[in-house]
């Protein structure tokens, strides 16, 4: 009697503790976020108009347009070819200089400092930077290596080379990230592999992969969903006169230049709500897979 | 050391040497240019490496014009509120979702993941009518409004709290502690390397925030950096020297903060606690 | 971490709590204190930093005659658009703000301007004669006055001189003709490609080839805004030039054009002649090679219809319907359109004054160079093409033209698939 009288107990305890803690969390969200994404798929449903006034209900007319709009549809293979080259490739030179400087090694601040940097230069000085070393005609890597490619002109490579920016840019994020799980892993794994002879490589492989997985698995989440959602890079890099943007521009440009310049907030809202079910669909799939090769404790 | 972990040592050396200038080089441009003349900065052919004569006037018009010691004050309490508020409510959040099992805690945190998932510029004018509605504009709580509360934050701690391990919580828990307090004095503490992470990013994504900032903040006196760097970008053409110069006065701030947090890092790994 | 610290920490951040919120009412407290007048400042809203220096000296001279205080902000052009409209939801705009003919439609049609109409009647220093009945027409809806114009811009043939003199060709003078322009662009471009005679890219309409199709009598909107004219013989025909450059190559390829500015390649030698608006001034001004060697001259005119029509456009000072201040944002705005202030304006060199006859003091901002051109361009002026959503049909015939740059599509194929695609948009208006 008691036992179950405790178990009762505990499990009203767990729940009233659990709902405090996530309470602000919780109500913050649905006031700051969730209810303006109401208010958006409202609008995806309208015909909207002018200052949120006028908005004329159309049901799915918007999504009927949507589904046979080529525009769209290009944007999001483009979209998806700038994340499938962005994330790995993020990803995979981040966890190598993450564990590369995880050791004592000298000048390892000098070098975690050096690859932050990025992550806090002015997005303007950026696009500037990097429309220079990728200028076709004048820029510093075309004159270095006497070719002469379109980087940011031709629509068949262009997205590539924004994706390079992103992952100049990110680099420094999942290093972080990545830093911080190596830390929770205890060192007498790698010393009792040491003693057994596994080499650099194996340890890799055996003990710091599956130890930090959670960690991975956290980075692939979040980096695949920005990905999803790039826009300023484009925004900042490539304008309408350029030949490469429609094989570049992705959703979310499409939504800002719908919603924010052409002020046609219903067609804006449905492009973000079609996004957001690739991106739920994506985050699923992942959510499920953990299971597969995230190792908890 | 050995001539095969010599020859290690100098590859990883070579890789990171080679990686770092690639990190550097737009820096390198961003601090030529800002000494460069106008023309010589948007030269196309011959693109201008090293300016002809250093002059600082961009500097000097830069510091004169902008008032930096707003903007950093601005800037800095944007962000130091935001961390505070990201750590305390995804600290919370985290270790709920991360260790407690309780009804809804699925749905709460699905949210969670959507959350992330929705654009930001969605939330711009909502967020902005909420603001004005509580006159609030142009203060440091506005800056601070959309950053009250962090889904990202959220997800990071539930993962740093889900793989620590049981045995701590367990005793505290057979000790009489309540999960409150449990969270708070044992838990917590064990997390600090996330925590550190967690501070950094919300301190470099409040700094590279742009539209938000613009929008709610534009009276002078509380602008933030992001703000004053975009206003000096011209419809037209910019003032490249000068940008230069500002863009790179404004990262100092982020690179002290960078070294100070990044030391806490390190010695995250003598204070964690995790032990076997 | 233990109990006291925890404490401890959460009494900072209660404090800290409570200094955020004092210090965003003490933020507001100041600036009362800080206004000599008895009110808070008006709130002026502009998106160019260039002009707030001038602006803020015109703010300072009207406050001295006028006890009225005034605090400019300034948002950039890409976030000034998204912050009138959440205000304009939510309900509060600032006191006076710029107002742009991509966007006057929209704010007009829905109240969101005050009516100016009486107040221009009785004032003195605001008479709807004195500017150009074009800009004025901007601002106008059913027939009222929705916002005070405050300048004018119009486009000029900017070129090279070092390179005009090195190939031995004349510069371009008044007389010249369209056929001249591209004789010369023949004479200048060079076949390794190092100089192009002329750049233009597809994106600049009205500092480009709008003023083509006018000059050869053909129009991009109809005059009751229904209809595209981009399928127009006479609009064809005009483009056809442009198409002539494209495919004989005088001008860079687009990849080019897009990474690398119109002004940028004028100012690194690149390119020996563009048209550009009087807006850029300041950015030729500044450039120190630009300074040294270049110089303007009127846009050629069509060979056979003799004309050389100008775009243009203009800005205006606009208050806001809700302001609780009418009586003084308007004071504020008759201030910036009076004579003295247009005058002033026009002096600072920023920007060509709408006020008839206040722009000479702009021609003599730069000696250097001949910004007669512009003002000789007044003669013909055409306002720039508009309606309710300028922006949206604008973007459609830009990318048409893109694709005739590219040279995916022939020029005339281009202003066809233009005209349907704007005629589609007209109609949903």
């Amino acid at each position: 009697m008691k036992r179950q009288d405790l178990r009762h107990t505990t499990e009203r305890n767990v729940f009233f503790w659990g709902w405090v803690l996530i309470l602000p969390t919780m109500v913050g969200l649905i006031i700051l976020n969730i209810y303006p994404m109401i208010k958006t798929v409202y609008q995806s449903f309208c015909k909207t108009g002018d200052f949120g006034r006028g908005n004329i209900f159309i049901g799915t007319a918007n999504y009927a347009k949507l589904f046979s709009d080529p525009e769209v549809w290009q944007a999001t293979l483009n979209t998806f070819k700038y994340m499938v080259v962005e994330v790995p490739f993020s990803v995979i030179i981040a966890l190598v200089l993450a564990v590369l400087l995880n050791r004592n090694m000298v000048g390892k601040s000098v070098y975690r400092t050096i690859f932050f940097l990025p992550m806090v230069a002015a997005p303007a000085a950026i696009a500037m930077v990097w429309r220079w070393l990728f200028n076709s005609q004048f820029g510093l890597i075309n004159n270095m290596f006497h070719i002469s490619t379109h980087w940011i002109s031709d629509p068949a490579i262009a997205v590539y080379s924004i994706a390079i920016i992103g992952i100049w840019s990110d680099i420094g994020y999942n290093m972080i990230l990545f830093l911080a799980g190596l830390q929770e892993v205890p060192k007498e794994y790698y010393e009792a592999a040491s003693i057994d002879g596994t080499n650099g490589f194996q340890k890799f492989h055996y003990i710091t992969v599956p130890m930090i997985s959670p960690t991975i698995f956290f980075v692939l989440v979040t980096r695949i969903i920005a990905a999803m959602q790039v826009f300023d890079l484009i925004y900042m890099i490539m304008d309408r006169s350029n030949p490469a943007l429609s094989k570049t521009q992705s959703l979310v440009y499409l939504f800002y230049q719908y919603s924010f310049v052409q002020k046609d907030f219903g067609y804006g809202s449905t492009i973000v709500v079609l996004l957001l079910l690739l991106i739920m669909v994506i985050t699923v799939i992942q959510v499920f897979a953990q299971k597969k090769w995230v190792h908890y404790n | 050391m050995t001539k095969h972990n010599r020859i290690n040592s100098a590859i990883i050396h070579i890789i990171l040497i080679v990686l770092s200038l690639t990190m550097l080089v737009p820096f390198l441009w961003m601090f030529l240019t800002s000494f460069k003349t106008i023309a010589e900065s948007t030269q196309v052919d011959p693109f201008v490496v090293f300016p002809q004569r250093w002059n600082a006037d961009a500097y000097t018009n830069v510091l004169n014009n902008m008032n930096f010691l707003l903007l950093y004050k601005n800037t800095i309490l944007m962000i130091f509120f935001r961390i505070v508020c990201a750590v305390v409510t995804s600290s919370m959040a985290g270790y709920a979702f991360g260790r407690l099992k309780f009804r809804g805690a699925g749905f709460a945190f699905s949210l969670v993941l959507f959350q992330m998932m929705i654009p930001s510029q969605i939330f711009i004018i909502p967020q902005y009518q909420m603001i004005s509605k509580l006159r609030l504009p142009n203060t440091t709580f506005a800056l601070v409004f959309p950053g009250l509360v962090s889904a990202f934050g959220t997800f990071l701690m539930r993962q740093a709290y889900k793989v620590l391990p049981k045995d701590l919580e367990e005793a505290a828990r057979l000790d009489g502690l309540s999960i409150g307090k449990t969270f708070v004095l044992v838990m917590a503490p064990l997390t600090k390397s996330c925590t550190i992470a967690l501070s950094i990013f919300t301190a470099v994504f409040a700094y590279k925030e742009l539209m938000w900032p613009m929008i709610v903040n534009t009276d002078k006196n509380s602008l933030v950096l992001a703000s004053a760097l975009a206003k000096m970008q011209g419809q037209y053409t910019s003032h490249y020297p000068e940008l230069m110069a500002a863009s790179l006065i404004a990262c100092v701030p982020m690179i002290i903060l960078y070294l100070v947090f990044q030391k806490q890092f390190v010695e995250g790994i003598a204070t964690s606690g995790v032990k076997f | 971490m233990n109990r006291k610290k925890v404490m401890s920490l959460l009494c900072v951040s209660l404090l800290a709590m409570t200094v955020v919120f004092a210090n965003g009412t003490a933020e507001k407290g100041t600036t009362a204190t800080e206004s000599k007048a008895p009110e808070k400042p008006l709130s002026v809203m502009i998106w160019d930093s260039n002009q707030e220096p001038g602006i803020r000296k015109l703010i300072d001279d009207f406050t001295a005659k006028t006890g009225i205080t005034a605090e400019i902000q300034v948002v950039n052009w890409d976030n000034y658009w998204t912050l009138l409209s959440a205000g304009a939801e939510g309900g509060a705009l600032p006191d006076v703000f710029w107002m742009h003919s991509n966007e006057s439609q929209r704010y007009m049609s829905n109240n969101l301007l005050l009516d100016l109409t009486q107040r221009i009647k009785t004032s003195k220093e605001v008479n709807p004669d004195d500017y150009p009945a074009d800009i004025l027409g901007l601002y106008t809806y059913n027939g009222k006055y929705y916002a005070v114009p405050k300048d004018i811009d119009t486009i000029a043939l900017w070129y090279n001189k070092k390179l005009f003199d090195e190939a031995g060709v004349a510069y371009p003078n008044a007389d010249w003709t369209w056929d001249d322009l591209y004789n010369a662009a023949k004479k200048l471009t060079k076949a390794d490609g190092s100089v192009y005679g002329f750049a233009k890219k597809n994106t600049g309409n009205q500092d480009g080839w709008y003023n083509l199709i006018y000059d050869g009598n053909g129009y991009v909107i109809s005059r009751d805004k229904k209809k595209s004219g981009m399928d127009d013989p006479k609009t064809i025909e005009a483009m056809g030039f442009m198409g002539k450059l494209i495919n004989e190559n005088l001008m860079p390829s687009p990849q080019v054009m897009t990474e690398t500015g119109e002004d940028v390649l004028l100012g690194s030698g690149k390119i020996a002649m563009t048209t550009q608006g009087s807006w850029m001034l300041a950015a030729f001004r500044d450039n120190e090679y630009t300074l040294a060697n270049c110089d303007v001259a009127p846009l050629p005119k069509n060979a056979k219809t003799g004309r050389s029509a100008s775009i243009y456009n203009g800005l205006g000072w606009a208050v806001s319907a809700k302001t609780s201040r009418p009586d003084d944002a308007w004071k504020l705005v008759e201030y910036f359109g009076s004579k003295e202030a247009q005058l002033k304006q026009a002096q600072l060199g920023i920007t060509m004054s709408a006020y008839t006859g206040t722009s000479d003091a702009w021609k003599n901002s730069v000696p250097q160079f001949n910004l007669q051109a512009y003002l000789d361009m007044q003669k013909d002026m055409v306002i720039r093409p508009y309606s309710k959503n300028t922006v949206k049909w604008e973007n459609a015939i830009n990318d048409c033209m893109l694709k005739a740059w590219t040279k995916e599509m022939t020029m005339e194929e281009a202003c066809k698939e233009a005209a349907k695609q704007m005629n589609a948009i007209l109609a949903e208006e």
